[in-house]
């Protein structure tokens, strides 16, 4: 079948953010009928990359060739009027329209123009489910009080109602249970039966196995394997390639001192659970030592963090802070007690990015520089600024708002915030996500630093080496559980991944 | 650092200051006024022999006005008086929708007689047809329906005849003054009634050449927007020789505006007949001389025609063997010469 | 500078500080930073002086107007300060003008005038904190939205005003009350109502600016999600936010009866709407997270301004709300672009 062009070749693609070059260069080569299954870790540049494929970024260089012929997808409706349609992770279904509507969200089929065919609409959503395999879903039923897996199908009835050539799903699976998983993989067939492409982006390598013609392998913003064959290709090969650095992170020495048994542990969680969210989980974390936690999205390590701190309610277990236990869903008491807080999503749940350099740092300090409610601006100043230097914060203006500062400064603010505060446990949710490479390395050296000075630290991160090189004891999480905890200088890149994606400690 | 220590000593200190405070408070929501005089105490329109008992039904609008409110408690202290008189009052609404609903409920309960000042005269014009051909003869109080198949008798005031009596009475107070000068103060402007009273004032005017009106603004028949709206006209204008005021509540908020600037080198006339302008004019001590009625003992006098239209009678004092068609109510002006008279009838 | 000593730790991460004193110069006036944006509103409000001198120059100019502009401005200007509070936490109080009523027409029945001016003060206070308190209680701790909550506060304190008042007019006998309001009792020739409205504004941009309270609140207002993360009782904040609207709709539900000589139940009409937009005009941000009480009261002040110019001149009240609409847009445009010209966003 040589002679027929690909349907898709994007070539040389590159897309960059403030601060971070997401997109590097990036070929993709996607065939008519195929199923094209794209890898690559957290921030390897997958969801930018399907972005540009949606006509939600525009790319800052590089070309897009559709049958034949080169294009631009200026907008999602430009994407979809060529037959190419996305379905998010995070769906992007209207709750309060029925599902009728959502699947002719935008293209209704109408009457002199503008009066909707209702009954035209429904007929075809039908149709649609039919063919989906869930005709069971009503066609006039609002979307909101469909399950999440009849949800995903409502998506794909969506993406089915244009003409459509190519279906990118974006992790489609992660929601789904095991069965309904199988109607999904057989909808896929049927689809590439009828010449219909699709891009599919998991984490899960045996689905790839199962479904998957081709792998294209993203890493910093590259391809770095481009249509390797699905089946063939040793599950080592494809890890290989995902995990192999052009850019080697610098970590910092560990200390020489032995493991820090010697003392008494300053936070020990002891068989913490939220129904759902993470099997009982039992740490203890000693002064001067990081603990860190490695696992895929939703294996539930944000969610242990948050509900040590106190901004989830545990169901069951302890959390102790000098031997006391914490008051269950308090983050006050929390805080009290000398816990600090890193959040994942920095901008959303850290900082107020209206405010200043001073004002995100004093944030939980402000009685400190108070006298009878009244604030003492310029001691508060000092203050901040004395905390952000001794992290070198730039630029070292305290005054600076907090939006125009890169990520790793922002990240350092926060810090800031708990160094000031004075705690004793710092809770570290993906610290470097949003930071580009140099800056990364001068934050490992700061947390270093910190839990040299007698700080315990316990750390979360997608980024498998940055747990390794960062912490010195790992607990690697699988779907709530921990399944695997041992010094990181015991465990290795591929040992983890294999832990997260497969979950059997295999040798 | 503890954050905020005595967290609970501190509530219970507040609790205990907003229990003792909240009682307090409940009995100062008392209003019993030291004297209450019974309004509308003069003779009935029709006989007042007991006759044939009859029910009569009431619907008005939403009392948060003080002359609304003297609608109501004129309509049933007039009720009272008759034996043979059962009043059938509904709550106020100010909705058009509800208070359909009203005068329907009223229709189905079958009284004799129905009374009704409509949210809207227009609005309602449907239910009062509807009233009619179920065989109730309908009383329209004030706000006129549409059509008058809608109702038996109409009674209300004169908007037009208001204005007119006010300019009048300015007119011949200030006949020997050149070149005198004279402000109004309208009620809200986007009522029709607002409009024909300032045609009346207007025209009567021009019965005197040497008046001229140099300014007009309107308020909203609030307290609050009076006062804002005097306080203004009093800076835009710093001489002038008389006021008119289209509403006695608005009033007060004037008056005050007019005491808070010391003018006293006026003089004012009031609108509807509350209860406090009449005490002012009776004091003498104030710009305010004289006010023009519209009269709330409409409703007593409504409250008369309905029970005569359930007994049958005529109008007490007329040759007419049956009710009028229409009763337009005489827009009076009070002074001091006539106030004692007009007293009782003046609202709160 | 930190008295309470910090647990041990906390001088070692920061060695290089100690020795660096603290470059006042490079120190931007927080006050300027809000000039660039009252600015514009000071222009606004410069255009309408300018417009009433020149149409009416006798009576616009004249002492006795400021007197009064500045009067008709206290009231509403009391409630905004309060407002602005509300509305920089991110949320909204639509129970203002309500609450204004009730608490007038509750200080002013017969029985609590005859405690005189003290008891007619204290209720006008106590039933605007009150009904604050609800307020507060229902969104901070009942979780409902403040649209909802404040809306039916609106609803049932206007009901409970024209309960008590069965719509008339409660006309206040106190002397010392009403004396307050006329010209013999200015003080070096400001009327006390304006000396109340300047005391509230003083201390709103104190309390906004200069303590913890106000910090929090902004903080609230900005990202209250990473104000709880920081450890910081959100809840709390806002129960104390809505207990403070109502504290101020009290203080002006008092100056109106001082104003107005009476209580009415409609009292206070459409003083959310006024309060909401003269925040908004003045800086505040709608979404929370930024608010001045300074530009809240230019938007006050612009808003009195108009409604004097406007009568002064004997305009109609059709021609005066279609003027209010096209200044109001005016006045945001022309902020707008000072803003983009000062380079703020």
């Amino acid at each position: 079948m040589a002679p027929e062009p690909p349907l898709l070749t994007m070539s040389g693609i590159t897309k960059s953010f403030p601060g971070v070059r997401a997109l590097d260069g990036v070929d993709l080569e996607v065939q008519a009928g195929e199923v094209h299954c794209l890898l690559g870790q957290n921030g390897a540049g997958k969801s930018t990359l399907i972005k540009v494929l949606a006509g939600a970024h525009q790319p800052d260089s590089g070309e897009i060739i559709w049958r034949g012929e080169p294009v631009s997808l200026r907008s999602p409706i430009a994407a979809m009027r060529l037959g190419i349609a996305t379905i998010y992770q995070e769906l992007d279904l209207v709750e309060g329209l029925s599902v009728a509507e959502n699947v002719f969200l935008g293209h209704e089929p109408t009457s002199a123009g503008f009066v909707v065919r209702g009954f035209a609409a429904r007929t075809a959503t039908a149709e649609l489910l039919q063919r989906l395999g869930h005709s069971e879903i009503d066609p006039s039923r609002l979307v909101g009080d469909l399950s999440a897996a009849h949800q995903q199908i409502v998506s794909m009835a969506r993406a089915l109602s244009h003409d459509v050539r190519l279906i990118v799903m974006d992790e489609p699976s992660a929601a789904l249970d095991p069965d309904e998983v199988d109607n999904l993989f057989r909808i896929v067939g049927d689809l590439t039966a009828d010449g219909v492409a699709v891009v599919h982006i998991s984490h899960r390598l045996e689905e790839i196995r199962r479904i998957g013609d081709r792998v294209t392998v993203l890493k910093d913003g590259r391809a770095v394997a481009v249509g390797l064959p699905a089946e063939s290709t040793p599950t080592r090969d494809v890890v290989a390639l995902m995990t192999g650095r052009n850019v080697e992170y610098v970590f910092p020495e560990r200390p020489d001192k032995p493991a820090t048994a010697v003392k008494e542990p300053v936070l020990r969680v002891e068989g913490l659970t939220r129904r759902g969210e993470f099997a009982p989980v039992h740490l203890e974390l000693r002064p001067g030592e990081i603990v860190g936690l490695a696992g895929l999205v939703g294996s539930g390590r944000s969610e242990i963090l948050e509900t040590i701190y106190g901004a989830r309610r545990a169901d069951g277990g302890r959390v102790l802070v000098d031997g006391a236990a914490l008051p269950p869903g308090s983050v006050r008491a929390a805080v009290r007690a000398g816990i600090g807080l890193a959040p994942e999503e920095r901008k959303t749940q850290g900082l107020l990015m209206l405010e200043s350099v001073t004002r995100n740092v004093s944030l939980s300090t402000l009685s400190r520089f108070s006298r009878a409610g009244w604030l003492d601006h310029r001691a508060e100043r000092a203050a901040a600024q004395q905390a952000t230097r001794g992290l070198s914060l730039r630029p070292d203006n305290p005054d600076a708002r907090i939006r125009t500062l890169s990520g790793g400064n922002q990240q350092k603010a926060v810090l800031a915030r708990w160094l000031l505060r004075g705690c004793k446990v710092l809770l570290l949710d993906e610290p470097t996500r949003g930071v580009d490479v140099g800056a990364r390395a001068e934050l490992y050296a700061v947390i270093r630093r910190l839990a040299d000075e007698g700080l315990a630290v316990l750390l979360v991160s997608s980024e498998v080496p940055e747990v390794l090189g960062l912490a010195d004891r790992v607990l690697v999480l699988r779907e709530g559980s921990v399944v695997h905890t041992a010094d990181a200088r015991e465990l290795d890149e591929h040992r983890v991944l294999d832990l997260v994606m497969e979950g059997s400690p295999s040798a | 650092m503890p954050e905020i220590p005595a967290t609970s000593r501190r509530g219970l200190l507040f609790g205990t200051a907003a229990i003792s405070a909240g009682a307090l408070l409940t009995a100062c929501t008392s209003n019993e006024p030291k004297t209450e005089k019974q309004p509308a105490d003069n003779a009935p329109v029709a006989d007042d022999k007991p006759g044939k008992a009859v029910t009569i039904g009431f619907a008005g609008p939403q009392a948060d006005h003080g002359w609304l409110n003297a609608i109501n408690v004129n309509a049933k202290s007039r009720a009272e008086k008759y034996s043979d008189v059962t009043l059938e009052i509904t709550e106020g609404s100010n909705d058009t929708a509800a208070q359909i609903g009203q005068v329907q409920t009223l229709i189905n309960k079958k009284v004799d007689v129905l009374v009704i000042l409509p949210a809207d005269g227009k609005a309602l014009t449907q239910v009062g047809l509807q009233a009619m051909k179920a065989g109730i003869p309908v009383v329209n109080l004030d706000r006129i329906f549409a059509s008058p198949q809608a109702y038996r008798c109409w009674i209300g005031g004169d908007n037009y005849g208001m204005g007119l009596n006010a300019g009048n009475y300015i007119g011949e107070q200030l006949k020997d003054k050149p070149n005198a000068k004279v402000i109004e103060l309208a009620g809200l402007d986007n009522l029709e009634l607002t409009k024909q009273r300032t045609q009346g004032f207007d025209d009567a005017l021009k019965n005197y050449p040497n008046l001229r009106k140099v300014a007009r603004q309107a308020a909203d028949f609030t307290v609050e927007s009076g006062q804002a709206k005097m306080a203004q006209l009093l800076q835009a204008q710093s001489q002038f020789d008389a006021l008119w005021n289209h509403d006695d509540d608005q009033g007060v908020g004037a008056l005050r505006a007019i005491a808070q600037a010391g003018r006293k080198d006026f003089l004012m006339v009031g609108g509807a007949g509350a209860r406090s302008a009449m005490d002012a004019i009776k004091a003498d001590n104030s710009v305010l001389k004289a006010t023009v009625l519209y009269p709330p003992t409409m409703a007593a006098s409504a409250i008369d025609l309905a029970r005569a239209l359930g007994q049958g009678k005529g109008v007490s004092g007329m040759a007419e063997l049956e009710i009028p068609a229409s009763l337009t109510l005489y827009s009076a002006v009070v002074t001091k010469d006539n106030v004692d008279e007009y007293l009782p009838t003046g609202f709160n | 500078m930190t008295q309470p000593a910090p647990p041990a730790q906390q001088d070692a991460p920061m060695p290089a500080a100690k020795s660096t004193p603290d470059k006042g110069g490079s120190r931007r006036p927080l006050g300027l930073r809000m000039d660039v944006r009252n600015l514009s509103l000071l222009g606004v409000l410069a255009v309408l002086v300018a417009v009433g001198g020149f149409t009416k120059p006798d009576e616009f100019l004249a002492t006795s107007n400021l007197q009064l502009v500045l009067t008709q401005a206290s009231v509403i200007g009391v409630v905004t300060v309060g407002m602005t509070f509300v509305i920089t936490s991110g949320g909204i109080d639509l129970s203002v003008g309500a609450i204004v009523a009730l608490a007038s027409v509750w200080a002013t029945t017969v029985a609590t005038q005859e405690f005189g001016f003290a008891g007619i003060l204290f209720t006008a206070v106590v039933v605007g904190v009150g009904c604050g308190l609800v307020n507060g209680l229902l969104i901070a701790y009942g979780r409902m939205v403040p649209f909802i909550a404040t809306l039916a506060m609106l609803a049932s304190a206007r009901g409970l005003a024209l309960q008590i008042t069965d719509g008339k007019t409660q006309i206040v006998t106190v002397d010392s009350v009403l004396d307050l309001g006329v010209r013999d009792a200015y003080i070096l020739g400001i009327p006390p109502l304006v000396l109340v409205f300047a005391a509230v504004t003083v201390i709103g941009w104190l309390v906004l600016n200069r303590t913890t309270f106000g910090r929090r609140t902004v903080a609230v207002g900005g990202n209250a999600e990473a104000a709880r993360l920081a450890g910081i009782d959100v809840r709390r904040q806002r129960l104390y936010l809505y207990l403070l609207s109502g504290l101020c709709c009290g203080i002006a539900a008092f100056m109106l009866i001082v104003l107005a000589g009476s209580g009415q139940n409609t009292n206070g009409n459409l003083y959310e709407l006024d309060a909401i937009a003269a925040a908004i005009i003045g800086g505040t941000l709608l979404s929370g997270g930024r608010g001045t009480i300074v530009g809240s009261v230019l938007g006050v002040l612009v808003f009195t301004t108009i409604t004097n110019i406007f009568a002064l001149n004997n305009l109609e009240s059709a021609v005066q709300q279609i003027a209010k609409g096209a200044i109001i847009v005016a006045a945001v445009l022309v902020q707008h672009r000072t803003l983009r010209g000062a380079g703020e966003a």
